[in-house]
C-alpha cells in the first residue's frame, strides 16, 4: 500500500515500475471506459450467478408438476400460476404478509425516526456511543439469534409467563401468533431503518429549526412542517427497505409464529420442500419479485428514491 | 405542550423505550446462558459456567461454527477486490449503461433472500457444486455484495478526482496512482464493507438453510434447527458466541473508522 510503496526503496519502485510495465503491455487500452469495464468485470460476474439461478427459477416455474413421476413436465404452461390463482390460501398469505409488511414499516418509521433524531443531535459525545452502540449490537447479532432471545422472553416457560405466575396470574399466550412476528419484526427492522434515516437528518442544518422555532413555532410545529419534510428522502429509503425485507421475511414468521403465521417465503419454502413442487414454488418466488418490485417502483414513481439512490457516475 | 421539555419528554421516552426493545433479547440470552439449571429459566437457577463448558463437547456446535468462520472468511476475501474495483468505476467513470448497471449490480439487495437462495440453490445443484462447502461463502457474497459497493462508493464519493489528476500530472502511471491515491483514500469503506461483509455472512440464515445440508450446516442454521426442538441452555452459550463478536466487530469498526462515520449526512 501507499507508505510500504514509499518507504521501501529502490526494490518497491523497481517492483512497481514492472507492474506498470506488464500492465501496459498486457492491458493496452488507456481509456477510461476499458478501465471501468475491467473494473466492474468480477462484480457483473459474480451477480451473473443469481441471474443465471433467476433464469432456472422462470423456467421451473413454467413446467408443471407430473404427479405420476414426481417430475417437472417437458412441455411449457401457466398451470402454476393459475393453480396459485385458484387456491385462496395463497390470496390470504400474500394479504397476510403484506398487511405485517405496512404495519411494522409504519411503526418501525415511527419509532426509528426520533431514535435517528436523538442520535443526530444530542450534545452528548458519550450517549452518541451508547446510542450508536445499541444500535449496531443487535444489527450485528443476526436474526436467529434475536428471535431466539424472544422465545425466552415471550414463551409459555418464558420469563413473563413466570412473572405472572409469581403474582398469581394465569400464563398468556405471547407467542406463535401474528401480534408476536410483527413485534419481532418490528424490533429487526429498528436498525435498518434508523441506519437509513440518520443521513437525512444530519444534513439538516440545525440553525434551520432554530429558525423555526426563533419563528414563535413550538417543537411539534417545528418537527411537522421543517423536519419531517426535510427527513423525507430518508422515511421514504427506511419504509421501503423495511416494507420489502418484512414482505421476503422467513425466520421471524416460523420461529415467532410457530407454523400458525406463514408469510409467502414460508409459503415458498413449504412448496419446494413440503409439496417437492419445485414449479409451484418457482413461480410463487417469481409472483414474489414481480409484486414486491412493482410496489417499490410504484413508491419511487411517486415519491423519488430517497436516499437509495446511488450518486456518482461519472462527475 | 410545545416547550422545550415536553419534546425532551417525547423524544427520549421513545428512545429509551426502543433501546429497551433492542437489547432486552441480547442481555436476556447473556443471562439465561449462565444457568446452571436444566432448563431456561429466569431468574437463573444459580449461576454456572457449565454451559459453556458443555458447549465444546458439542461436536456438532464446534464444526458448524468453524464451517461458518471458513464461509464467512470466503465471502469477505472475495468482496474486498471485487466490490471495491466496482464501487471505484460506478462512481468514477461514465460509460453506457450506467444506470442498467447499477441496478443489474444491486440485485442482490432488491431481490428476496428465499428467491435468492433458492436460485442458487438451483443453479448450484445444476452443475454439481451444492453440498460443498466453499460455494455457500461464494453464494452469501453475491447477496451482500450491494453492501461491500455501498460502503466503498460513499468513501470513493468523499475522494476529490482531482487529487488523482495531481498524482498523474506529477508524472505517477496509472497503477502507482491507484495505489498510492485511490486506494487508501477509499481505505475506510473498504474496512466498513469487509467488516459488514463478515459480520452479515456469520449471520446469514436463510440463504445458507438452502446452501448448506447436513453435512455442511452452519451455525445459523444449527440454531434454528435446535431452537425447533427443545430449548436447551446450550443454545444460549452459543448464541453469547454470536454476541461477543458483534462486540468485537463493534469496537473493531470503531477503533478504524469510527462508528460516527455512520451519522455522515449525504
Amino acid at each position: 500500500m501507499a507508505r510500504t510503496g514509499r518507504s521501501a526503496g529502490p526494490l518497491g519502485w523497481r517492483l512497481l515500475d514492472a507492474v506498470e510495465a506488464a500492465l501496459s503491455a498486457l492491458w493496452p487500452f488507456r481509456s477510461r471506459q476499458a478501465v471501468a469495464r475491467a473494473f466492474l468485470l468480477p462484480a457483473l460476474l459474480l451477480v451473473g450467478l443469481l441471474v443465471i439461478g433467476l433464469g432456472y427459477m422462470v423456467e421451473y416455474s413454467l413446467h408443471e408438476l407430473n404427479l405420476a413421476t414426481y417430475r417437472l413436465a417437458d412441455d411449457y404452461s401457466l398451470a402454476n400460476y393459475r393453480y396459485l390463482i385458484e387456491r385462496p390460501t395463497y390470496a390470504r398469505i400474500l394479504w397476510r404478509t403484506f398487511l405485517a409488511a405496512v404495519i411494522v414499516s409504519a411503526v418501525t418509521v415511527t419509532l426509528a425516526f426520533p431514535y435517528a433524531y436523538v442520535l443526530v443531535r444530542t450534545p452528548s459525545a458519550a450517549m452518541r456511543k451508547f446510542l450508536l452502540i445499541a444500535l449496531f449490537l443487535p444489527f450485528f447479532i443476526g436474526q436467529v439469534v434475536r428471535a431466539y432471545g424472544w422465545l425466552i422472553i415471550l414463551g409459555r416457560e418464558g420469563v413473563i409467563n413466570r412473572g405472572l405466575g409469581v403474582i398469581g396470574l394465569p400464563p398468556a399466550d405471547l407467542i406463535f401468533n401474528y401480534p408476536a412476528v410483527i413485534f419481532g419484526l418490528i424490533q429487526y427492522m429498528l436498525p435498518f431503518a434508523i441506519l437509513l434515516i440518520v443521513p437525512a437528518i444530519a444534513a439538516i442544518g440545525e440553525d434551520v429549526e432554530r429558525a423555526s422555532e426563533g419563528l414563535g413555532a413550538g417543537w411539534v410545529a417545528t418537527f411537522r412542517h421543517v423536519v419531517i419534510p426535510m427527513a423525507r428522502p430518508g422515511l421514504i429509503g427506511a419504509s421501503v427497505v423495511v416494507f420489502t425485507l418484512t414482505m421476503t421475511d422467513f425466520a421471524m414468521p416460523e420461529i415467532l409464529g410457530g407454523g400458525t403465521t406463514d408469510f409467502i417465503a414460508s409459503a415458498i419454502y413449504d412448496a419446494f420442500f413440503q409439496l417437492s413442487n419445485p414449479g409451484l414454488g418457482a413461480a410463487l418466488s417469481i409472483v414474489l419479485v414481480t409484486l414486491g418490485s412493482a410496489i417499490v417502483a410504484g413508491v419511487f414513481y411517486v415519491a423519488g428514491t430517497g436516499t437509495l439512490g446511488v450518486r456518482g457516475g461519472g462527475r | 405542550m410545545t416547550g422545550p421539555r415536553s419534546k425532551a419528554i417525547v423524544l427520549w421516552g421513545i428512545v429509551w423505550a426502543v433501546v429497551i426493545t433492542l437489547s432486552l433479547p441480547t442481555v436476556i440470552v447473556i443471562g439465561a446462558s449462565f444457568t446452571a439449571g436444566e432448563i431456561i429459566a429466569f431468574p437463573p437457577e444459580g449461576l454456572s459456567l457449565r454451559w459453556y463448558g458443555e458447549l465444546w463437547q458439542l461436536d456438532h456446535f464446534r464444526d458448524a461454527l468453524m464451517r461458518t468462520l471458513y464461509v464467512s472468511v470466503i465471502c469477505t476475501a472475495l468482496s474486498i477486490p471485487v466490490g471495491t474495483l466496482a464501487a471505484i468505476a460506478l462512481v468514477r467513470t461514465r460509460f453506457r449503461f450506467h444506470n442498467a448497471i447499477q441496478v443489474y449490480l444491486l440485485l442482490p439487495f432488491t431481490i428476496p433472500l428465499v428467491v435468492s437462495g433458492l436460485s442458487l440453490m438451483i443453479f448450484f445443484g445444476e452443475i454439481r457444486i451444492l453440498g460443498q462447502l466453499w460455494p455457500v461463502g461464494v453464494g452469501l457474497c453475491v447477496i451482500n455484495l450491494p453492501f461491500m459497493i455501498w460502503s466503498v462508493s460513499a468513501s470513493v464519493n468523499a475522494l476529490d478526482p482531482e487529487l488523482e489528476n495531481a498524482a498523474q500530472n506529477c508524472g505517477a502511471p496509472p497503477v502507482q496512482t491507484f495505489l498510492t491515491v485511490t486506494l487508501p483514500a477509499v481505505t475506510p469503506g473498504v474496512i466498513t464493507g469487509a467488516l459488514l461483509m463478515f459480520i452479515l455472512a456469520f449471520n446469514e440464515f436463510l440463504v445458507s438453510l438452502f446452501l448448506t445440508d447436513s453435512r455442511t450446516v452452519t451455525l445459523p442454521v444449527q440454531i434454528y434447527n435446535s431452537i425447533r426442538s427443545v430449548i436447551t441452555p446450550d443454545l444460549a452459550a452459543v448464541s453469547v458466541v454470536y454476541i461477543v463478536i458483534a462486540l468485537v466487530a463493534i469496537w473493531v469498526l470503531d477503533r478504524l473508522v469510527g462508528l460516527e462515520i455512520f451519522l455522515r449526512s449525504k
